[in-house]
């Protein structure tokens, strides 16, 4: 994570990550398990499940992948401030392979009515393949 | 029910609000999300022991609109659904203890042609107010329905 970043050192074009990271079996159970108690096979948590509704192995959740998306931004500095995130589903997200999370600014609020700034972020497998495509607005604070 | 463009679905429910639950958020809450997404951010869990001030991360307010059951549309149309898109807007801080009270209204259905045929989608959005009646998050969900590839 960079240590504080302000509005006046970032730019158009400036890069976010990449981040390679793996979800593993443990984590999806953890996730699913904060809302239900008693986690039950599905789609998310068994592969024999997921094969029987058409999927080769268990997925990640959807409500996760979004997690996983904002935090690229999040981590990129102590300072950044979520405002929104908009993603959407392009592929499944399979468990315990790599996932490559990267970003671009792509604009910057100039007329010193804000701090916002505009980003593309996306998720890909090792093969550069786009599972989860997205747009984030963040907020720096200015330089003191 | 009623046809708009061309799409069957029950049209009365359109804006209409539901609450779907209060939820409290403990701390726990907060660091086993954090801990399931692997989260390193102190603002998130905390310092090394996972003690001092924490915030919720942004995109928490999920693990309630997951599996929420929503009124039936009754939408006449494809054989398959799916999730296709998320967005969250970040409205204010989500701290630990807080009490939060979701509804949620079919925004809009609305159809679209790709190379895979025609696709109708389904938007939901979900208001998430804190114990003070401030508005935290609120999340837009589109679902997809289509008919089977052949």
């Amino acid at each position: 994570m960079n240590e504080k970043l302000y509005f006046e050192d970032v730019d158009i074009g400036d890069e976010i990550g990449p981040v390679t990271r793996t979800v593993s079996d443990e984590e999806v159970i953890q996730f699913v398990s904060i809302r239900d108690e008693k986690v039950t096979p599905s789609r998310f948590t068994s592969k024999e499940f997921a094969n029987s509704e058409g999927l080769d192995e268990a997925i990640v959740p959807g409500a996760m992948n979004i997690a996983l998306m904002s935090q690229v931004l999040t981590n990129w500095s102590e300072t950044v401030c979520l405002l929104k995130i908009d993603v959407v589903f392009r592929g499944t997200v399979p468990h315990n392979k790599d996932l490559v999370f990267s970003g671009i600014i792509t604009d910057k609020d100039e007329t010193g009515e804000s701090t916002k700034l505009e980003c593309d972020i996306v998720m890909e497998n090792s093969d550069g393949v786009k599972l989860v495509i997205g747009t984030g607005i963040i907020a720096l604070p200015n330089k003191p | 029910m009623t046809t708009d463009e061309g799409i069957i679905y029950d049209r009365s429910l359109l804006g209409v609000e539901n609450h779907i639950g209060t939820f409290k958020l403990t701390r726990e809450t907060i660091l086993n999300f954090a801990k399931s997404t692997g989260e390193t951010d102190p603002r998130y869990i905390g310092d090394e022991n996972g003690e001092g001030e924490i915030v919720a991360p942004a995109t928490i307010c999920n693990i309630f609109v997951s599996g929420v059951s929503r009124p039936d549309i009754k939408l006449e149309f494809g054989e398959i659904s799916f999730f296709a898109g998320q967005a969250i807007e970040c409205k204010a801080e989500i701290r630990p203890d807080d009490v939060l009270s979701a509804s949620t209204k079919l925004d809009n259905v609305y159809a679209k042609t790709g190379r895979s045929g025609k696709m109708v989608f389904a938007v939901w959005e979900t208001h998430f107010k804190n114990q003070n009646d401030t508005t935290v998050a609120l999340v837009t969900e589109s679902f997809v329905r289509r008919n089977k590839s052949r």
